[in-house]
């Protein structure tokens, strides 16, 4: 990765309206060129609008957005020359066989490779003579990976592109993804499936409510975590609640529970370092945890869309 | 059967602005047309005279139907009831299919059929639906009738004849939903069936007898093929007799429980004609937008020639025919020599023009189709992907407006050729036969101007552009066929595109309007790419 280069993509405060509904406020986004970067985010959080941006299907409200250094906006036609892209939601021509849309997908973006072609309907184990009308939810996402995977880019743009694919498939779609990622392609993976994000991501964003709230490796946002703690045996558990760093202490009989800050574990390791203690189990930061916080916090209010507590998005003090 | 009655009110929530849309502007032309036929032929001496005038007019029969004697009401029933018949016949279809095939097609068919009801159980709340909004359209059209100062009792029978008409291709598109694979041929086969009814009818009411006084015509036999014809035997304001609407009603009830029987014993989403595999590789041009509209306009394009080649075929057939039942009659026949210059080849001219024009609307219709596609590719989600590859708004937009014009032009050429072939075929011409073909092309530049406004309003209103389009052509029809009757002035008479192209062969080519017509056309295209380019995607 190289870090100094102009990023493939860059965004910075994008605001989208839909009438009153406020779809994006303020998002910031900026992916390094032969990256693999993850989008997350709850459902309505914003992923799909921010895609369609990047590729000038809808215009921003106000903010800037560049791909390849370019106004998509004002100029789709020169960034579509070198970009993939799978749409969150998957719809064919009913009358259309799959083989016949891939061609024309291909074909509109100058031609598929056909070796690749056939690889991949091979690997997919995709029947391209059916009609799209015909086909499943997981089929309709094969003719769409197929038809983008099946000709180089240097930017993918992925939304949700694993939805409805069975494991063996899901497990196809992530080779194809290191393939054109060890030939230098960017890629940006929209997602709400932590795992999947875990294994194919080198850096991850996190967006809600049309915020990016997080952003970093996976590595650092781990760090960033609280480490859990499970005690046994202290003489006096509740004087944890007051120790610095320390949240969430919970206390049965004489076992105790609480969440560490990550700059505070020497002193709270050195707080409960006495001779009484009988158990103890440390469990590592999980992103579970961070996704969880992220996806519950304010649920109904911010899936209205208005936006307007973004201010309290961060407010957990770990940040 | 409260399983019924909750689908049958939440089918009726679905349309809750479709319907009354419907049943309402058919109550309004209906109320429009017994006014303008009150204020233009109120006296005896006038109606007469429109009644021999038709009954002399072969083209008046095939588009209009069968003067039925003097009166107010006969007149208006005559003016006005074929074309009442076809719009409840398309009200019923596209009801009809919307609720049975095309929610099958898009899934939603298999989430209801996932609850404990009969598997036919919402097919029957369709049906019952059908006839309620029919019932109601019947009752709406005889109020407009009473209220335009029509008798009371004349007023009801004609409602009952256009509502039991409509009840009757609720009945025939639930059969064409169950046999056919998709929304879309399913409404492009019933509605086909509504625009044959209107055909058959046409043709037995243009082979019609005129009685001696030439204010009757009674029609011939092929009119008892249509349901349309049946009902125009009911003969409202004259002597009214509703027993022939039992042979439409008739039909109705054996068709619907075919239909709920297909239901009850096929699967979810099979039909009659099965899908096949397709290609495994796209054909020739399979990869360009201009492949892609032609591969998804060419059946669309396909129905609309087969209907335009009935009419010309009607046209070149029939004209010699029914122009010589007609001047066979004495009085016709000086009645002819005075009106029409030229006598019965004039006459043939004047009923192959008509339906050349009429041709000219099916022309604008199919063109109006490809463009609308687009709006079906943006709502669907197709667009995203489509323009998601290196290849402008502009050019998207060029290739289905190209597509949309060589369907027009497709349509009309099918309907000369099949005029000429006709002519050519009963041996009656004054002229080249062939040259019906650039008769029939001369409305070509007329539909351009409806697909462009179709493009611009698919532009800058996409969620309405399909209303507008549709709209326009509906209110250019309306301006042409009803413009003179109600009395509108000529301005907005000449709104209608179809004003400005040339009668052939009874006018000659008129060069500067159809230049005129070119020019508007093309600038609504650039008008439409320039804001096509300027606004969002927009489910």
């Amino acid at each position: 990765m190289n870090a100094a280069a102009q990023p493939v993509i860059e965004a910075r405060g994008l605001v989208k309206d839909f009438g009153r509904t406020r779809a994006l406020d303020g998002l910031n986004l900026s992916v390094a060129p032969g990256e693999v970067h993850g989008f997350l985010g709850p459902n309505g959080a914003g992923k799909s609008t921010t895609l369609r941006i990047l590729l000038g299907l809808i215009r921003p409200t106000t903010g800037i957005a560049r791909v390849f250094g370019l106004d998509p906006w004002a100029d789709p036609v020169s960034v579509h020359r070198d970009v993939a892209y799978v749409p969150g939601d998957v719809s064919l021509w009913p009358n259309l066989s799959g083989g016949e849309v891939i061609d024309l997908l291909t074909g509109l973006r100058g031609g598929a490779d056909d070796k690749l072609r056939r690889d991949l309907i091979a690997e997919f184990e995709f029947d391209p003579r059916k009609k799209a009308r015909t086909y499943s939810k997981g089929n309709r996402q094969k003719v769409a990976l197929i038809a983008a995977f099946a000709r180089p880019a240097r930017l993918y743009l992925l939304d949700e592109p694993s939805a409805g694919l069975d494991p063996v498939m899901d497990a196809v779609f992530r080779r194809q993804i290191a393939r054109v990622s060890r030939d230098g392609a960017t890629v940006l993976l929209s997602s709400h499936i932590l795992s999947e994000v875990e294994q194919l991501c080198d850096r991850v964003t996190i967006i809600r409510a049309g915020t990016a709230v997080e952003t970093g490796t996976l590595g650092e946002l781990r760090h960033l975590q609280r480490t859990h703690f499970r005690v046994t045996g202290l003489a006096d558990p509740a004087r944890l609640a007051a120790m610095p760093g320390t949240h969430g202490v919970s206390i049965a009989g004489s076992a105790a529970e609480f969440d560490a800050d990550p700059g505070d574990l020497g002193a709270v390791l050195a707080g409960i370092a006495e001779p009484g203690i009988s158990g103890l189990s440390v469990a590592p930061p999980s992103l579970e945890s961070l996704f969880l916080r992220h996806y519950s916090d304010g649920n109904g209010e911010q899936r209205a869309g208005n936006g307007k507590d973004s201010s309290e998005r961060t407010d957990s003090g770990v940040l | 059967m409260s399983g019924v009655l909750r689908l049958l009110l939440f089918q009726a929530r679905r349309d809750r602005v479709a319907l009354p849309v419907w049943i309402l502007g058919i109550t309004l032309l209906s109320f429009a047309t017994s006014t303008a036929v009150a204020t233009q032929f109120g006296d005896e001496a006038a109606q007469a005279a429109i009644l021999t005038l038709a009954a002399a007019n072969p083209a008046f029969l095939f588009l209009r139907g069968l003067p039925d004697g003097t009166g107010v009401g006969a007149v208006v029933f005559f003016q006005g009831y074929a074309f009442t018949a076809v719009l409840a016949g398309l009200m019923s279809t596209f009801l009809v299919v919307r609720h049975t095939r095309s929610d099958e097609e898009l899934g939603r068919a298999e989430l209801l059929g996932s609850v404990p009801i009969q598997r036919a159980a919402s097919l029957a709340a369709t049906l019952l639906l059908g006839a309620a909004a029919n019932l109601v359209l019947a009752v709406f059209v005889a109020g407009a009738f009473i209220a335009a100062g029509l008798p009371a009792a004349g007023s009801a029978a004609a409602g009952a004849a256009v509502g039991g008409v409509g009840i009757f291709f609720v009945a025939l598109a639930a059969v064409a939903a169950q046999a056919l694979p998709s929304g879309r041929s399913a409404n492009g086969a019933a509605a086909g069936l509504v625009g044959a009814a209107y055909l058959v009818r046409g043709i037995g009411d243009a082979l019609g007898t005129p009685s001696a006084d030439l204010l009757h015509v009674t029609s011939a036999w092929p009119s008892l093929l249509s349901p349309i014809g049946w009902g125009q035997r009911t003969r409202p304001f004259t002597s009214p007799d509703l027993a022939f609407l039992l042979v439409p009603l008739a039909a109705a009830a054996v068709l619907g429980a075919v239909s709920v029987m297909v239901r009850r014993r096929r699967d979810v989403g099979a039909s009659l004609l099965p899908e096949r595999a397709g290609r495994e590789r796209a054909g020739v041009g399979g990869t360009s937008f201009v492949g892609l509209a032609w591969r998804l306009q060419r059946a669309t394009v396909a129905g609309w020639c087969i209907a335009a080649g009935a009419l010309g075929a009607v046209a070149g057939a029939l004209g010699p025919a029914v122009t010589e039942t007609v001047s066979s009659l004495g009085p016709v026949k000086e009645l002819i020599e005075r009106l029409v210059p030229g006598g019965q080849a004039g006459l043939i001219d004047v009923f192959v023009t008509a339906l050349l024009g009429m041709a000219g609307v099916f022309a604008a219709a199919a063109g109006i189709q490809a463009v609308l596609r687009m709006r079906a590719e943006e709502a669907e989600g197709r667009a995203e992907i489509l323009l998601s590859a290196p290849v402008s708004r502009a050019r998207w937009l060029g290739a289905n407006l190209f597509v949309a014009a060589v369907s027009a032009a497709v349509v009309s050429t099918t309907a000369g050729a099949a005029a000429a072939v006709g002519l050519a075929v009963s041996g009656t011409s004054d002229g080249p036969a062939w040259s019906l073909v650039p008769a029939a092309l001369a409305h070509v530049p007329a539909a351009l101007v409806f697909l462009a406004a179709a493009a611009v309003a698919f532009a800058l209103a996409p969620r309405l552009s399909i209303l507008v389009a549709w709209g326009v052509l509906a209110v250019a029809i309306v301006l042409g066929e009803f413009g003179e009757l109600f009395g509108l002035p000529a301005w907005l008479q000449d709104a209608s595109p179809f004003r400005h192209s040339s009668a052939m062969p009874v006018e000659s080519f008129n060069q500067a309007g159809a230049v005129g017509l070119l020019l508007v056309a093309a600038a609504g295209a650039a008008l439409a790419a320039y804001f096509l380019r300027r606004r969002d995607l927009t489910a």
